[in-house]
């Protein structure tokens, strides 16, 4: 399997996407705002749709126009202070709205489909090498803010208080999770990059330990769950995002079985 | 320490006004408790102290280079969040840029809880959770503490715990203190000053005129200047 230069593309992916994605998820889900994930996600669409219109990578066009979105996210959060479900809606809005006028004009230079469900057929060396250093300037990102980070996510009046700039750090991190839906789009899809972002974490939560331990658990679980989808996902032939969604479900089921088990 | 002129506050910009003009100042060495009926402001009078709210005319001056906080313990928290009190303590520290990793168990052990340097932080009792925000709080090396309701939802014997290390920061470290407060027991003991809001304005007095107030009229007392 591994002799086909499209699986060792993919396969590469995978292990960034299974860093990646629980290092900014856990961010999310402690702080309550795994759906800004979900909406995210759909933004990315319209990103990957302007850039096959202008003839760019779409997983460039995907990591701007979701940083964007990401930021817009922040921004309006100061307008919708008692209503923030609805700046969710607005993005979502927007993104979705430009996906679909531009993929339905028929003016794109290629077909966005393989964005919808994921394909490691399409993964090339330039998707490969856009990838690698999204994902190490986004892992570098997290090591280096992880103080900051991890206190905005728990107690964000002690980081005000501690010195921390917390709007310039919400910003960043919008862009940290655009990175992580940009890195992972092509090879899961559009539609489950939340289930990459979000699972792993909720899967580590239930282990109960602190936070640096849920962190590595997290990113040790979401390799068990992207790698084994990757590999049985080809196969049944069938799309490895949403495959690799369905163990993320099931890894999860296991382990919450397992703790109510012991717990008995 | 801190000087406030002509606060006016509301959380619409517009009149009526949360605090109606306010004019304090707190020097360096007091204890000030701040006290009054819930919603009299109490909570947002440090709030704006803290630089959290912006006033809407006024100035709050604070000339403390390290401040510690203690939130309210309810309303602060995140809930079922997976962080260790070592973490949390640890990762405040590097936030505060402070290289010495002894801080820790040093302001752990003004509680004796070292013993729970890799408990889970929601698994403490709330005197315990209490006692680890103040250790929090006192990382820096603050200069002024401030403190919402210190006590509120926890044991007596916690509370007076914490009260006693208060007053001895306090009398023994020189660290000023403020701190909101619904124990008026525990703030006519231990404070140099009692703040009485109402109404939007403030007053101050000494904790012996204010519990001879209190005390002879066991209920809401309003006339004391």
């Amino acid at each position: 399997m591994f002799s086909y230069v499209f699986m060792q593309n993919a396969f590469i992916v995978s292990i960034l996407i299974s860093i990646l994605c629980p290092c900014i998820g856990i961010f999310l889900v402690l702080r309550r705002y795994s759906m800004i994930g979900d909406t995210l996600s759909h933004a990315s669409l319209a990103g990957v749709t302007i850039g096959l219109l202008c003839n760019q990578n779409p997983i460039l066009g995907a990591f701007i126009f979701t940083s964007i979105c990401g930021a817009l996210i922040e921004f309006l959060r100061t307008y919708f202070k008692k209503n923030t479900d609805l700046i969710l809606a607005i993005v979502l809005s927007l993104g979705v709205g430009t996906a679909i006028t531009l993929i339905s004009s028929g003016r794109l230079h290629a077909n966005a489909d393989a964005f919808m469900f994921g394909s490691i057929l399409t993964v090339s060396g330039s998707d490969m090498i856009m990838v690698l250093i999204i994902s190490i300037i986004s892992v570098s990102a997290v090591i280096l803010l992880y103080n900051e980070m991890l206190y905005i996510a728990y107690d964000e009046e002690a980081a005000k208080v501690a010195g921390v700039k917390v709007k310039l750090i919400n910003y960043v991190f919008s862009i940290l999770v655009a990175s992580a839906i940009a890195v992972s789009i092509k090879t899961v899809g559009v539609l489950v990059i939340s289930s990459m972002i979000t699972l792993p974490v909720a899967t580590a939560l239930q282990l109960e330990k602190g936070f640096r331990l849920t962190l590595i658990f997290s990113v040790i679980v979401s390799m068990i769950d992207i790698i084994s989808g990757l590999l049985i996902s080809y196969y049944l032939n069938v799309a490895p995002g949403g495959f690799t969604a369905l163990i993320s479900v099931a890894v999860l089921a296991v382990v919450l079985l397992l703790k109510n088990i012991r717990n008995w | 320490m801190i000087k406030i002129e002509k606060l006016f506050f509301s959380y619409t910009g517009n009149p009526p006004f949360l605090l109606d003009g306010i004019d304090l100042s707190i020097n360096h060495g007091d204890y000030v408790s701040v006290v009054g009926e819930n919603g009299c402001g109490k909570s947002t009078l440090l709030r704006l102290i803290l630089n959290f709210l912006k006033p809407t005319h006024g100035s709050v001056i604070s000339e403390a280079k390290m401040v510690g906080y203690v939130p309210q313990r309810s309303e602060s928290l995140n809930f079922g969040f997976p962080i260790t009190v070592y973490e949390m303590l640890d990762s405040y520290r590097k936030l505060l840029k402070i290289d010495d990793k002894k801080i820790i168990s040093e302001t752990l052990s003004i509680f004796g809880l070292n013993n729970f340097l890799n408990t889970l932080v929601h698994t403490l009792s709330g005197g315990q959770t209490q006692k680890t925000l103040i250790a929090r709080a006192l990382i820096g090396h603050p200069e002024l503490l401030l403190l919402d309701e210190p006590s509120t939802g926890i044991d007596i014997d916690s509370q007076k715990e914490i009260y006693a290390t208060l007053k001895k920061l306090n009398t023994v470290n020189g660290i000023t203190i403020v701190s909101v407060e619904h124990n008026l027991d525990a703030a006519i003991a231990n404070s140099t000053l009692i703040y009485h809001m109402s109404g939007g304005k403030g007053h101050f007095c000494s904790p012996n005129r204010y519990a001879a107030e209190y005390l002879n009229n066991q209920k809401e007392v309003t006339s004391i200047v």
